[in-house]
């Protein structure tokens, strides 16, 4: 008979060695970054942090970084936009074709992101747009609005419709009410639907990959450098933009809690 | 109220995935239409391209890309089963904190994750390799560029998308109903098999679906580490798109990838109550 304590253990192991496993390769990209030589022979003989110096020095590191940033607040938005919108009409209100929204809603979630973004592609030249920064950012709103859609409308489900109401009884006008009652509700959800476009933006790789065209965004960038051209400047590069992200979030997250207290 | 908001709510959105994600894909319907080779949407459509896609040999990359995808799936269900349990088990602070450590790598790109695990995984100056050989002389051979290395990459990137669905699944198992079976003297596999697994089905279903989806277009895990070992399906899209210019066929693969995918997902979309599971 295994006692309990043993079986306690054996979980523990279990998680610990998944949490391990997951953080093994992000702790290889630094350990990587701090190399300076060309060809890895891990461990280094000269541990130093020349290629992030070269980084910051790099034009190249700012204008891929520029580019992630101006399409990832192009997305943030449009998904919240679109998002809120989407889920007032998933969430909120009863309706004749709200049960076919939900389900056609969801779709691209569920649908293989690098055939969205080949499909795209076709399409857009078929139309003769040039692929470029902005097509990436439609694309990454096919993906991200229904995502963000669904983050407020988790919100939405537990927001009790009765205090609108109290407060039209109250004389309160259509505008008085969206501004004082629905949007404060809202805002917890809106607020992550945010955090996770922008995230989701920063990081993807299969959509932008077929639809960014001349423009380079980070992550594309990083994929194409690993496979020719490879420096320890991309390990560098690569922490530099998830720090960045990182960051956003601390001080988003420690703004939130400012003005929760205000 | 004497209007009703919910359409107008929902148009916006409705119409942006109208135009950029329903259209594409009936252009792309349209295309693999097409004569092959050409660049027009005038010409007068055949099946031609469906032919060759199977004649010339392409739907092997397709048949790649499910093959990896099944496995991926099941492999990941396998692994998330019993940390859902145990995350769910132990509920609280710790639990919490154990539940963001998993999820915050979604976050970082999987160009950043894949190249990361590529470069522990590189033979001799990689980090496993270089640090058993300098530490404890032990020199191992590498699994990069293998197919076997382009499946692990998708198990370490999907992993979460499974898992996240599923701690929702084991989340809707009541626990007095497994102590009721546990009275009633239920062994482990019944337990399992009789109550577990049908009231978590909708989380597994969800988790499964997200990780077969993901995995059947996934191409970045085969560009860094399966090396040339393996073309999926995602690859020889493109490579028909750009290089081969014959956009017909690349069309024709998409509508195939399409297919798999709805013929997947719509079945399960349809049974799983998308409402109950949100509202929790």
């Amino acid at each position: 008979m295994i006692c309990d304590r043993h079986v306690r253990y054996l979980k523990a192991v279990w998680i610990g060695t998944i949490i391990l496993l997951l953080y093994i390769p992000i702790v290889s990209v630094v350990l990587v970054s701090l190399a300076n030589t060309r060809y890895m022979r891990f461990p280094h003989r000269v541990w130093s942090v020349d290629a992030y110096r070269e980084a910051v020095d790099s034009f190249t590191t700012w204008s891929i970084h520029l580019v992630s940033l101006k399409m990832a607040l192009c997305v943030v938005v449009m998904a919240v936009v679109l998002g809120t919108l989407g889920a007032m009409a998933f969430a909120r209100y009863d309706w004749r074709g709200r049960s076919v929204f939900q389900r056609l809603i969801v779709l691209p979630i569920f649908f293989p992101q690098p055939v969205l973004g080949l499909a795209l592609l076709l399409s857009f030249s078929a139309m003769g747009i040039t692929p470029g920064w902005k097509t990436a950012v439609i694309a990454h709103a096919v993906w991200i609005v229904p995502i963000v859609t669904l983050v407020i409308s988790i919100r939405l489900f537990g927001y009790d419709v009765a205090q609108e109401e109290a407060a039209f009884d109250l004389g309160a006008s259509r505008w008085q009410v969206a501004r004082e009652v629905t949007l404060p509700a809202l805002w917890p959800g809106i607020f992550s639907g945010a955090l996770f476009a922008f995230l989701l933006s920063w990081s993807n790789l299969p959509l932008s990959i077929f639809t960014s065209g001349a423009d380079t965004p980070l992550p594309v960038w990083l994929f194409s450098r690993t496979a020719t051209n490879y420096s320890p400047l991309v390990p560098a590069v690569a922490v530099i933009g998830t720090v960045i992200s990182a960051l956003l979030v601390v001080v988003l997250l420690v703004l939130r809690r400012i003005f929760r207290r205000a | 109220m004497s209007v009703r908001p919910g359409p107008w709510l929902a148009a916006p959105t409705a119409l942006f995935l109208l135009a950029f994600f329903a259209m594409p894909l009936l252009i792309v319907s349209w295309y693999s239409l097409m004569p092959p080779r050409t660049f027009s949407m005038l010409g007068t459509p055949t099946l031609a391209n469906y032919g060759a896609a199977f004649s010339d040999g392409y739907e092997k990359p397709l048949l790649w890309s499910m093959l990896g995808a099944t496995l991926t799936t099941l492999i990941c269900a396998v692994l998330a089963w019993p940390t859902a349990k145990i995350l769910h088990a132990h509920a609280g602070r710790a639990a919490s904190i154990i539940t963001a450590l998993i999820a915050l790598p979604i976050f970082i790109s999987e160009s950043v994750r894949l190249f990361g695990l590529s470069m522990f995984l590189m033979p001799r100056g990689g980090i496993l390799a270089g640090s058993l050989n300098a530490w404890f002389d032990i020199q191992i051979g590498s699994i990069l560029n293998t197919r076997l290395a382009a499946l692990l990459g998708m198990i370490y990137v999907y992993f979460p998308f499974m898992l996240f669905p599923l701690l929702l699944g084991v989340s809707l198992i009541p626990e007095d109903r497994l102590e009721a079976a546990r009275d009633l003297g239920a062994g482990r596999w019944a337990l399992f098999r009789e109550i577990e697994l049908p009231l978590a089905a909708p989380g597994l279903m969800i988790g499964a679906l997200l990780t077969f989806v993901l995995c059947l277009g996934a191409n970045a895990e085969a560009a860094i580490l399966g090396g040339r070992a393996v073309t999926v399906i995602s690859a020889a899209i493109e490579q028909r798109f750009s290089y081969a210019q014959d956009w017909p066929m690349g069309a024709a693969l998409t509508v195939l990838v399409i297919l798999v995918t709805a013929a997947v997902v719509w079945p399960v979309l349809r049974r799983v109550d998308l409402n109950r599971i949100i509202q929790r």
